[in-house]
């Protein structure tokens, strides 16, 4: 798979994220929904080992499904340890990037949409209405 | 959504001829994979009334105790030696899975065969269960991932479905 991305130039133009050891990922769906990770290792092409020692995901096996990728990745060795993954994780602060990203934002978003009640959505459509006539 | 209850689990299981005469049994030993207790109890019969002459009625089990995995964050290749019945006869395989457990090797094995032998679990003997080294995996499926720099993208991601947006004004993106 690596050869030819690196043989057609363009390929590599176009995909920019990609499953490696040491990519932060966003958990979807499952038990540790909204958090981040970085992938430790691969178990195989529908499978990724799985750590978040900073954000409060154990060391786990989740399905790519369960995951989005983001454009922050870490330069760790395959399989390295927890202890390791945390400190590239804290050097290069992650949680902090993380929350700049569109992503992140995206989710806060969705969070507090979701928290709004009956009121809030009846405000939240009157605001828009009133923003769209002008 | 993981259902636990669909994973095998790793059982020993020791037991051993009962004898009339009060004389020394020879005690045997199995390593089984089964759901459940009832279910490991039972296939330990079944294979040592095979290998041995030995009936439940006439054993006892001396021990059945539930094996955890040892390294259950490492990922490892095991390689499985499967006995199988087919529709014309029986037939041995070697197969190979990498996972993180035995277990859910050895499960995925039960799905493989499912899937591309149509064999049910009843016609399947796993025969052995070994963790092989990446340099002596002989399967291509195994060996492709036992690259140090491995990565890929993810082109065309399509996730699941919001029932919501079925139908939408503009096409959706499936970039990562």
């Amino acid at each position: 798979i690596q050869s030819n991305l690196s043989r057609a130039i363009f390929c590599k133009m176009l995909y920019q994220r990609f499953i490696e050891v040491g990519r932060v990922c966003y958990i979807r769906i499952g038990d540790h929904t909204g958090k981040i990770c970085t992938v430790v290792d691969l178990v195989d092409q529908k499978h990724l080992l799985v750590d978040g020692p900073t954000s409060g995901v154990p060391r786990c096996v989740l399905r790519l499904n369960q995951v989005s990728l983001t454009d922050l990745k870490i330069d760790i060795p395959r399989g390295c340890k927890s202890k390791k993954v945390r400190s590239e994780l804290t050097k290069e602060d992650i949680n902090a990037k993380f929350l700049a990203t569109s992503l992140s934002k995206k989710a806060e978003g969705k969070k507090s949409k979701a928290l709004l009640g009956d009121f809030g959505r009846f405000k939240l459509r009157v605001s828009k209405t009133t923003l769209n006539r002008k | 959504m993981r259902f636990k209850c669909a994973e095998l689990k790793e059982f020993q299981i020791v037991g051993k001829p009962l004898s009339k005469t009060n004389e020394k049994t020879p005690i045997y030993k199995m390593r089984i994979f089964a759901p459940d207790e009832v279910v490991a109890k039972s296939r330990f019969w079944y294979f040592l009334r095979q290998l041995k002459k030995v009936r439940k009625v006439n054993g006892e089990i001396l021990r059945l105790t539930e094996v955890s995995e040892k390294s259950p964050t490492k990922i490892k290749n095991f390689g499985i030696w499967v006995r199988y019945d087919s529709r014309s006869g029986s037939h041995n395989m070697y197969r190979e899975y990498r996972d993180v457990m035995t277990t859910g090797a050895v499960t995925q094995c039960y799905r493989d065969m499912a899937a591309r032998h149509r064999a049910r679990a009843h016609s399947i003997q796993i025969m052995k269960v070994a963790e092989v080294k990446a340099s002596d995996c002989r399967r291509s499926t195994v060996q492709q991932m036992h690259n140090s720099k491995i990565k890929f993208p993810l082109p065309h991601r399509i996730l699941k479905y919001n029932k919501k947006s079925i139908f939408v004004a503009e096409r959706p993106s499936t970039m990562q």
